[in-house]
């Protein structure tokens, strides 16, 4: 059970894909101008990475060496096509948003690096726990760094007004580089926080 | 089994697998997103004729044209797309047009990539509202008869030169004055 906890809390933190490992962040500096984007987007990846682990966990005894990445491959882009069709179907609005960035899902290295590093060597149970860690911290981390480019860039949070009408939109902020400044902060000071927990 | 077979059988087994698994959520999901796409379409004709409460699809002269109508079946105006280059891609824009009258009912941009706050306010109605009631003899000059947004200079433009373009074809086709 503890060893789970520890699978679980490592993505969400210490190997936080986005602020400490810094992987798999194409996406999350493109789709992050509204909260809502982030946190679709932080859902969609959770989805693959924890379905395909779980399959490639399940299947690592059986899948011969030489070619397990084209197997990872594919079980990760049938699962994004998955996605793909669903939020086209159900979710228009939102598939227009960030319609292309969700069949880049498969081409995130975040999802094949799990595979490879963590689920192809462990059982399903434990593939999952890692699987949600690092699906749930990118979410978090992308849904953060989408709030403060709504906010400036659009004086909103999840498309509700929260600045007055006398703000100046930053429309920087929703321009790519307005990206890579927030997403440099951030890094930045998790980093310093990690510091700082790592001294006492 | 030797190391090579083994290959062979299970990358295949596991590409038909996923294969048919796929198949099954396109057959699952297909009618939905067709639902969805025609309610799109029937939504950006009703938005740029108003009144509109039914629409027809008519092909002519190689261009697709809905026909809006209301409950009694008087028709309205028609609707076409169009395309024009923006400053970062395609903008795809719904034009509706009342022969009768010659004048344009109403825009409405489909899709585009413009520059968030700067040339996607094209899509606001500050801007599309300006064509509602336009003659189609008009210049559709920017900053001259259409007004562009601050900053933003080629995305206003590139609606404007797209509709006037579109324009000419489609009242040769249904000219002003005539039936349609």
């Amino acid at each position: 059970m503890g060893q789970l906890v520890k699978d679980f809390i490592n993505g969400l933190w210490n190997e936080n894909p986005i602020f400490r490992m810094v992987i798999g962040i194409c996406s999350s500096l493109a789709v992050t101008t509204a909260a809502q984007n982030g946190v679709a987007m932080g859902l969609a990846l959770t989805f693959v990475l924890t379905c395909s682990s779980v399959l490639v966990s399940l299947l690592r005894s059986i899948i011969p060496d030489k070619v397990r990445i084209p197997c990872y491959i594919i079980v990760i882009a049938t699962f994004t096509t998955v996605v793909d069709l669903t939020m086209k179907a159900y979710f228009p609005s939102l598939y227009e948003v960030m319609g292309i960035f969700i069949p880049l899902i498969v081409v995130n290295c975040i999802v094949l690096a799990r595979a490879e590093a963590f689920a192809s060597k462990v059982g399903p149970i434990r593939a999952v726990a890692d699987a949600l860690g690092m699906g749930l911290g990118y979410a978090w981390a992308i849904t953060l760094i989408s709030i403060i480019r709504e906010i400036f860039g659009s004086g909103t949070l999840f498309g509700v007004k929260v600045l007055g009408e006398s703000f100046t939109q930053w429309v920087i902020m929703l321009l790519p580089p307005g990206a890579f400044l927030v997403m440099g902060i951030l890094v930045g000071v998790m980093n310093m926080i990690a510091r700082k927990t790592a001294s006492h | 089994m030797n190391e090579y077979m083994r290959m062979i059988v299970v990358l295949t087994v596991i590409s038909i697998v996923a294969g048919a698994a796929l198949a099954f959520t396109y057959e699952a999901t297909n009618p939905k997103i067709q639902e969805q796409e025609r309610q799109a379409l029937e939504q950006a004709v009703m938005n740029v004729i108003p009144g509109t409460e039914k629409m027809e699809t008519v092909e002519k002269d190689g261009m697709t044209f809905y026909i809006g109508m209301d409950g009694q079946g008087n028709k309205k105006g028609i609707a076409f797309k169009t395309t024009g280059s923006g400053f970062s891609g395609p903008i795809e824009i719904m034009v509706g047009y009342d022969p009768k009258e010659g004048k344009l009912t109403g825009i409405e941009i489909l899709s585009m990539s413009e520059t968030p706050g700067l040339g996607a306010k094209i899509k606001e109605p500050s801007f599309t509202d300006q064509f509602k009631g336009k003659s189609v003899n008009d210049e559709f000059a920017p900053k001259k008869d259409v007004q562009v947004i601050t900053g933003a200079t080629i995305s206003p433009t590139a609606v404007a030169n797209a509709i006037k373009t579109s324009l000419d074809k489609v009242t040769e086709i249904y000219p002003v004055g005539g039936d349609y």
